[in-house]
């Protein structure tokens, strides 16, 4: 009853051969062998030796903790892997993930309301101009102040952990001032949008703790929002209530909603994972800090070397024949930008953090994540490199643009006030994800001033 | 506005403070605590009571030992429930599941799924016209008269094989003062599925010894990449084996005997050599495939069959003497068997439309598995699904039927699936179940578990449950003459 492979048995017209793994292989004689169908064709091809990887490994707790050296298994062996336990194709080469990003035709993305099954419940208006304009002007006007009260507390306490202390917060301060929420209802609101944002995925009681949390959101914007369609004002609510939508007036719902999709992912985790990467690589901090000017080119080179959003899911509309296999329709597929920023074909030695590292865009990418021929940090938070001008006259910035610039200025106005900063002695911060498929970043980082 | 102690709670309300200080598995893999059969673990519940599912419980020696009570919370609360850690929609209930079973383009079997090439251009994973043609070449040398005609030789293999016990090796065979104690699985269920496989197809005696290979590496080379490839060397090497002998067979016949040694007609390969699909011969890589699917679903799910009937039967004294007593009631033993504990999870299928189904929308192109384990627990059409009666008077078990329901308003159970691609092999499984296990019957005197050697539940007393684990091995005792 074993299952070890029996002697091979010479029949017919076949002469065994030795193949380079010791195991005997035919080499047939026949005539009728060469005609392959299109499909027997596909199923050859498919038929890869994909052992250097069990499936487990990519739900498995080291695989959370740093998806990093499973990712280069992949990326540098089987750059279409079939995840049969996860049902799903992973992508993990900087041109094959960027080349699905860019084509919206062939791959379909689902928003997290579909994750939510709650399709239906409200419009995602993050692409109308007057909510981006008023995101704009939120975030560009109180960065500076709230970055300032911010540094006021952590010299009142006198240490920090900058992780939660400045790199959490600092994005839901600003949100919920773009949005402009009453002082009482700051609290309520970090924990309710927190718990959204985490209740999409896998996990069965967190969807429920968000879908809990959604319907609590409903009720605190539902009063705003009537108060500001009346009396508005230059926040993203006013806006949101002002718009014109051609399936009638924007409600609560939508307005949730599209806070859901906006998520705070990228400038919470890539400030967080900025700082973690400064202090942790110290020669890289002291180009910071003697010219302020590289603090842009750090956070470009975070997003690159540790990118918080390590993947995202792309569905594939139509059957379509990519990286050597015929992707199903339907078929999921996760288009790791964690493996994309670390891939040597792009950047050389990608695993070390080099701020200004010169085979990296410097700028903000235009068509397919690339600028002055130099690919950028596959950011996912930032969405599609933008087709407009760096510098548009009649519209906002673009995302990519607004977050670097809050990001670069934030930490600008810290590195100023604490010009001393450093790691608390003994501490040992490392990236991670609190679950799997959640944002991987630094959770504890405590400093000293 | 100083809102920084009200931040640090307010987080701390949304996440987990464990997680947050690194404590506890980030992972997706867990291990859930044992529990008392028909008992959940406690998954959380939504506010309107609804119990929830931790998609992490598939995974689980909990749900492999104890499934019954969570499928049950799916039938009821989640009848197309969507695995999003495995991108998987399951679909639970009996009815919906013969409604999807029943339409083969709407819920094709095009494979994306499982096999993975292993099994090579298989008839399961065509649909429509092309699966019926296919199908029919080789699906009816296993029914009705061609069937009949094989009954004797499964009879001989199995009293050969029953002759042999008496030359077992010691580490499954021990006989103390006039009572033998076997492992039936090594002794005779493994084997016997093979033999008459072997048989059936007309395949050499010598090649049984690779069948377990074969068998083995192909079903371990599904799917999971680390065995993939040996699955695929597996399959090569059946390709080699049967392409030199379909060779052979295409200018030599070969024939099945009756117990007098006249001819009673060819056998299946030497048959396959001579069939036509489209006006043309098919060639030996579409023969291998076909014999491939035999030797997948030849050997391992009539083994299980075995083993868990006797295994039940056993445990259910009353039943067992019923069936002893009266050897017609094996039939019903059998299919409540595959009912209660069938050796077969279920069929992924692939919609190629977008469905709705109880509310819940499957966009085209979703791996839909129905679980048949689940629809033949559906206390919708089943009184009492968990226990085990071969007596239920709600369980179709005549001729088998390809609709699932019988006119009489039973229904049969879903191990072998329904609709056109219902299992092909399920006559023939029947009656090596059947006919192996009454010529065994006769022969193993007041046969009962071995209990000392059997692997027990978590209370340490009662007998491990079989759930959807398949039984390995099964020790009995029996009175020698």
């Amino acid at each position: 009853m074993s299952t070890k492979r029996p002697p091979v048995k010479i029949l017919g017209n076949a002469k065994p051969s030795k193949s380079r793994t010791g195991v005997p292989e035919y080499i047939r004689t026949g005539t009728n062998e060469d005609y392959r169908t299109y499909e027997v064709y596909q199923r050859e091809r498919v038929h890869e030796n994909t052992e250097k990887i069990r499936p487990v490994q990519l739900i498995s707790p080291a695989f959370v903790q740093n998806p990093y050296p499973i990712l280069e298994t992949l990326r540098e062996n089987y750059p279409c892997y079939r995840d049969w336990l996860g049902n799903s194709y992973w992508i993990t080469r900087y041109n094959d993930v960027t080349s699905i990003f860019t084509d919206e035709g062939n791959f379909e993305t689902r928003s997290k309301l579909w994750f939510y099954r709650m399709e239906g419940h409200g419009r995602d208006l993050r692409g109308e101009l007057p909510v981006l304009t008023a995101f704009e002007r939120a975030f560009d006007a109180h960065v500076g102040p709230v970055t300032e009260a911010i540094v006021a507390d952590l010299k009142a306490k006198g240490a920090a952990d900058l992780a939660l202390d400045f790199a959490a917060r600092l994005p839901m301060e600003l949100l919920a001032r773009a949005l402009d929420l009453p002082v009482e209802d700051f609290a309520r609101f970090v924990e309710l949008f927190w718990r959204m944002q985490r209740g999409y995925d896998w996990e069965a009681r967190d969807e429920q703790s968000g879908k809990l949390a959604m319907a609590e959101l409903f009720e605190m914007v539902r009063p705003l929002l009537k108060t500001r369609r009346n009396q508005p004002g230059e926040d993203m609510i006013s806006a949101i209530a002002g718009l014109d939508l051609p399936d009638g007036p924007a409600t609560a719902e939508d307005v949730v909603v599209t806070l859901l999709e906006m998520d705070h992912e990228t400038l919470h985790g890539a400030l967080a994972n900025m700082w973690f990467l400064l202090l942790t690589h110290p020669d890289e901090m002291s180009k910071v800090t003697n010219d302020r000017r590289l603090t842009n080119f750090a956070y470009l080179e975070t997003l690159r070397h540790s990118t918080p959003v390590l993947w995202k899911k792309r569905f594939a509309r139509h059957e379509v024949e990519r990286f050597g296999r015929l992707l199903p329709i339907g078929g999921l597929i996760y288009c790791a930008a964690a493996g994309a920023n670390r891939d040597p074909r792009q950047f050389k030695n990608p695993d070390q953090f080099i701020v200004g590292r010169k085979d990296l865009c410097q700028r903000e990418p235009r068509g397919h994540y690339r600028a002055d021929g130099l690919p950028a940090g596959v950011a996912l938070g930032l969405g599609s490199p933008s087709k407009h001008p760096a510098l548009p006259e009649d519209r906002p910035r673009s995302l990519y643009a607004i977050t670097r610039d809050t990001a670069v200025t934030a930490s600008n106005i810290l590195l100023n006030a604490l010009p001393d900063l450093r790691l608390k002695p003994g501490a040992e911060p490392t990236l991670r994800s609190l679950r799997l498929g959640e944002m991987h970043t630094c959770w504890n980082l405590p400093v000293v001033f | 506005m100083s809102t920084q102690p009200d931040f640090a709670e307010a987080l701390s309300q949304a996440i987990d403070p464990a997680l947050l200080a690194g404590e506890g598995d980030p992972g997706a893999v867990k291990d859930f605590p044992l529990m008392p059969l028909g008992e959940t673990v406690d998954m959380g519940t939504a506010p309107d009571g609804t119990p929830l599912i931790d998609p992490r419980i598939f995974f689980s020696e909990e749900f492999r030992r104890n499934p019954w009570p969570y499928y049950r919370i799916m039938r009821d609360h989640y009848p197309v429930y969507f695995n999003k850690l495995n991108n998987t929609y399951y679909v639970t209930r009996y009815e919906d599941m013969t409604e999807c079973y029943y339409d083969d383009v709407g819920f094709n079997t095009i494979p994306k799924g499982s096999s993975n090439g292993v099994l090579g251009n298989v008839t399961h994973e065509l649909s429509g016209v092309e699966h019926r043609r296919r199908r029919n070449l080789f699906g009816q040398h296993l029914v009705g008269k061609s069937l009949e005609n094989r009954v004797p030789a499964i009879e001989r293999l199995a009293t050969e094989m029953i002759d042999d016990f008496d030359n077992l090796d010691d580490s499954i065979k021990q006989d103390k003062d006039g009572v033998r104690t076997l492992e039936l699985g090594r002794a005779f269920a493994y084997e016997f599925p093979v033999r008459v496989v072997c048989d059936v197809l007309g395949f050499p005696r010598e090649a049984q010894g690779n069948f377990f290979y074969w068998y083995d590496s192909m079903m371990g080379g599904l799917g999971a990449s680390e065995t993939h490839k040996q699955g695929m060397e597996a399959r090569q090497h059946l390709q080699d084996f049967v392409a030199d002998i379909v060779e052979d067979r295409r200018k030599n016949p070969t024939y099945l005997y009756d117990n007098d040694g006249n001819i009673m007609g060819k056998d299946i390969i030497s048959k396959l050599c001579e069939s036509k699909v489209d006006g043309d011969y098919l060639s030996s890589e579409e023969i291998t495939a076909l014999i491939a699917l035999v030797v997948a679903g030849g050997g391992e799910t009539t083994r299980g069959t075995i083993l868990n009937m006797w295994y039940s039967l056993m445990q259910h004294p009353d039943q067992f003497d019923a069936v002893i007593a009266d050897d017609n009631l094996w039939d019903q033993a059998f299919h409540e068997t595959l009912r209660h504990s069938n050796p077969i999870g279920g069929q992924p299928r692939h919609n190629t439309y977008d469905v709705e189904i109880h509310g819940i929308v499957v966009p085209a192109g979703s791996l839909m598995e129905m679980v048949n384990f689940s629809g033949s627990h559906d206390e919708r059409i089943f009184k009492d699904p968990e226990t085990f009666d071969i007596f239920r008077d709600d369980l179709y078990s005549g001729k088998l039927l390809r609709s699932g329901y019988n006119k009489d308003g039973k229904c049969s159970h879903m191990a072998f699936g329904v609709g056109p691609h219902m299992c092909p092999g399920a006559w023939i499984s029947h009656q090596e179940a059947v006919v192996g296990s009454k010529i065994l019957a006769k022969r193993l005197k007041n046969a009962r578990i071995n209990i000392d050697k059997m692997p027990k539940d978590i209370d340490g007393v009662s007998l491990a449950p079989i759930g959807i684990n398949k039984l390995r091995d099964l020790w009995i005792d029996y009175d020698l003459d």
